[in-house]
């Protein structure tokens, strides 16, 4: 029983900000050091603050926007059947570190067949061999992972596929598709993609 | 036509010290590049190595640390404020009046321009600011700064600034602090009736309150 939520669990209980932690890095600020995992956000436009800086007349809104921590693979067993892995199959994974990832949506957007309003919602997922349950809640603000299935929007059911390279970071961005875009979510030798349906219903 | 633009050459480096450390990032992708060579041909796999940003975002929270606080069931309220900065390292250089010109306008960190959200109506000084996402700059100067909250959002450095969508600026007084900090560090400190905005670089400190309404 030692997958995330357990190795999340542990984290909380001795106060540690990061579960994935190996140690500080630096013990010169006497208020917080860089996390081991760092926050890091990808935005629908992809780039979309930069291209908004060079072209401010013509860039219309954002349209999404994903603020999740990316730990490093560092040598470990990410996803596997086995107990030693950070994230075991079966187990719900909050999709980085530290605080839960949170996917914004600044129109109406359509994701499995269900209309989302605009606004800030959780994503976490259930991860097996051949296939991720992907999730949206709206229990907003949480360290870890809440696991709260009475405010889950949708459930998705997404095909686990190959990345190549393989990543030692744990990567989220925005890719354009005909339908309005792709949210790839990637991590050593796997990725997977949800389809955003932008078209307003 | 993006391509001629300078800050978009940052593109790869989003940091403010871009030229030199897309220098050492190509060497570094240079080095990569040998490695992953040398691996494939002994037939070893290579995951694929993405230096992590020189100044990482981060977050930080009114009241302090709210989502560990939530999760413990130990929250007294809502969250109140969410700040989201870029963290930039002081390392060997001098920082205000040299690194960060006195006089000009600063994004408050680095990469994407600061951003604050109130989840209440906030005080800031005389400016009443109505609940929602704020970008946060400053015009630094030796012994005062002047805080401003603009409310155009999503932007990138300071490249987009436009003073017609100020919606605050308020002059703070700066604090000498002994005890230099390494890593650029904003946090929301309870007071009475709201909080400070906390800041502080090197050997710098300042403090804005903010009144919850």
């Amino acid at each position: 029983m030692a997958g995330c939520v357990n190795k999340e669990q542990e984290a909380i209980n001795s106060g540690s900000k990061d579960a994935d932690s190996l140690s500080l890095l630096s013990g010169k600020n006497p208020y917080s050091s860089i996390d081991q995992s760092p926050m890091d956000v990808s935005y629908y436009p992809e780039g979309y603050p930069q291209i908004k800086m060079a072209m401010p007349q013509q860039t219309a809104g954002p349209v999404a926007r994903v603020i999740y921590s990316r730990p490093h693979k560092k040598g470990r067993i990410i996803f596997s059947h086995s107990e030693n892995s950070l994230c075991k199959y079966g187990q719900p994974w909050r999709f980085g570190a530290n605080e839960s990832t949170e996917i914004e949506f600044f129109e109406p957007v359509v994701i499995n067949n269900k209309n989302l309003s605009a606004g800030r919602y959780v994503l976490y997922c259930i991860p097996q061999e051949d296939r991720w349950v992907l999730v949206v809640n709206s229990n907003l603000h949480s360290w870890g992972l809440h696991v709260d299935p009475d405010q889950d929007i949708t459930r998705i059911e997404l095909p686990v596929q190959e990345q190549k390279p393989a990543l030692e970071d744990f990567t989220m961005v925005f890719k354009p598709a005909y339908y309005g875009a792709d949210l790839i979510i990637a991590w050593d030798s796997i990725k997977v993609i949800l389809p955003i349906n932008f078209s307003k219903s | 036509m993006l391509k001629n633009l300078p800050f978009i050459l940052c593109n790869s480096c989003r940091n403010i010290d871009s030229f030199i450390f897309e220098k050492i990032l190509n060497m570094k992708h240079l080095l990569t590049a040998m490695c992953f060579l040398c691996a494939s041909a002994a037939g070893f796999a290579q995951a694929k190595v993405i230096p992590l940003d020189k100044s990482p975002l981060d977050v930080c929270y009114f009241p302090e640390n709210f989502p560990m606080l939530k999760i413990q069931g130990k929250a007294a309220g809502p969250l109140l404020a969410r700040l989201i900065y870029s963290r930039p390292s002081k390392g060997d250089r001098i920082v205000f009046g040299e690194l960060i010109a006195y006089g000009k306008l600063w994004r408050l960190g680095a990469n994407e321009a600061t951003e604050i959200e109130f989840f209440q109506n906030v005080k800031i000084g005389s400016y009443k600011l109505k609940k929602g996402r704020y970008t946060v700059y400053t015009i630094p100067e030796a012994n005062k700064w002047t805080v401003i909250f603009n409310k155009e959002n999503d932007t990138w450095g300071s490249f987009g600034y436009d003073p017609k969508k100020d919606v605050a600026k308020i002059t703070v007084p700066v604090q000498t602090i002994t005890d230099s900090v390494e890593i650029f560090t904003i946090s929301l400190d309870k007071i009475s009736s709201g909080f400070n905005m906390n800041i502080s670089w090197d050997n710098t400190k300042v403090n804005l309150p903010i009144y919850l309404q």
